[in-house]
């Protein structure tokens, strides 16, 4: 059986028809906005010279200081999640487009996760610190642009969250604004089509805090973003430009090449899927053993 | 009667738009990856040793045995994560990938390969009990 007709087969069962004829796209957009709004309104009471206390007091001392960071958390979440999905949904109609529009659409994914990475760095945490610490060191071990990437990205050690807020407010929302402005321009949004979502969203905030990391001495394991569990996992055991820089590399590369009138389709989609299954199973260890 | 112009750069307008943008190129890099040197830092601390034996602070961890008083970076030499102290083994251990150090630093199982940074003390008998030169 072909990758054709397995597809095939797939979209006649009612749930995946269900999962055919959402607008995942629209879905992500919405809930893209609703961040960018949040964002901003977060942003009006971050402090970036007292990141972990202007976080916590968002949670606790602001007048729904904690319902807002929720919303741009939670909104931010579900922007990356519908947009994958979305991707994997009009795989297929991604075959009419060009070489280059298709790789500016996948580029798009890495940033979002930049954007959710970024912010999970901004909160300061224990979590936070130590992921964008991390991140910093990844970055110092590729060789000899190591130090001008950190020095571009993080650098976190010399000048604390100031290039991790840049990027997370302007540089990778702009980037992905070039990346995805022709889709967008192509696929115009109505928002007042999806009031069902845009309700859900806003309630959902309302019952589930955003995480934060309370300051407690003593603490011997620190599980990173959900993301970031697998590479976590990783770094135990490879050294970090392997773990952090090529592995999720050689993933994203093998993605930008994947479209079904490659002559190595088959092999280009099992390598997706075999990363993907070892990284859950990695994250999957990392939560059970260590959590 | 109309001249065709040749739209395609020469090999002259080339090398001058390379050479071009690696003059641009050159200030921006040496702007981004200019350290400032760092000015060197004493942190005096009020507290004494718990139990006359350690003492937990951001940066580093102070330990004491007979007379002898040194200072630890809480660095991990893996990644860069911030160490804790295992009182009950008296061993210092990473929280993201669980590298463990021995109390002078020296790394006792890794991922971490290289033995912490260690500090100088200078101890006191009143407050400020320790001055740690980081």
């Amino acid at each position: 059986m072909n990758w054709t007709t397995c597809l095939e087969r797939l979209k006649k069962w009612p749930a995946s028809q269900l999962i055919y004829d959402t607008k995942w796209g629209s879905w992500s957009l919405i809930c893209l906005y609703i961040s960018l709004i949040s964002g901003i309104i977060v942003g009006l009471q971050y402090d970036l010279s007292e990141p972990f206390y202007s976080t916590a007091a968002l949670d606790v001392l602001i007048p729904f200081g904690g319902y807002f960071r929720s919303l741009h958390f939670y909104s931010s979440q579900l922007f990356f999640l519908f947009a994958v999905i979305h991707y994997i949904v009009v795989f297929n109609k991604t075959e009419s487009y060009s070489h280059n529009r298709r790789i500016m659409l996948v580029l798009t994914l890495p940033t979002i996760l930049l954007l959710l990475f970024t912010g999970y760095v901004l909160r300061d945490d224990s979590t936070g610190s130590s992921a964008g610490i991390i991140a910093e060191n990844i970055l110092l071990a590729v060789p000899a642009v190591g130090a001008i990437l950190n020095g571009l990205m993080f650098s976190i050690t010399e000048h604390g969250m100031q290039r991790v807020y840049l990027h997370h407010v302007i540089s990778f929302d702009l980037l992905l604004l070039i990346l995805a402005w022709d889709h967008l321009r192509k696929n115009p949004v109505k928002v007042s089509h999806y009031p069902l979502l845009i309700l859900l969203v806003l309630s959902l905030s309302i019952f589930i805090a955003a995480p934060i990391d309370p300051e407690e001495l003593g603490r011997f394991y620190i599980t990173g973003p959900w993301f970031f569990l697998g590479l976590q996992e990783l770094l135990r055991y490879l050294p970090p430009f392997v773990a952090g820089v090529l592995i999720p590399g050689s993933f994203i590369m093998v993605l930008l090449m994947l479209s079904r009138s490659h002559r190595w389709f088959t092999r280009l989609l099992s390598f997706t899927c075999i990363w993907l299954l070892i990284y859950t199973l990695l994250s999957i260890i990392a939560l059970i053993t260590h959590g | 009667m109309h001249k065709k112009i040749n739209s395609k750069p020469t090999l002259t307008r080339r090398l001058v738009l390379i050479g071009g943008s690696i003059l641009l190129l050159y200030p921006l890099l040496r702007f981004i990856t200019h350290r400032v040197p760092r000015k060197p830092v004493t942190i005096k601390v009020t507290e004494p040793l718990k139990q006359d034996k350690f003492l937990v602070k951001d940066d580093f961890f102070i330990f004491a045995e007979n007379e002898r008083v040194w200072a630890v970076s809480r660095k991990c030499t893996h990644l860069g994560c911030r160490l804790n102290y295992k009182e009950n083994e008296d061993i210092l251990e990473c929280p993201c990938h669980q590298s463990r150090f021995a109390n002078t630093g020296l790394v006792i199982n890794g991922p971490s390969k290289k033995q912490l940074k260690t500090y100088k003390v200078e101890k006191n008998t009143d407050p400020p009990y320790f001055i740690v030169s980081i």
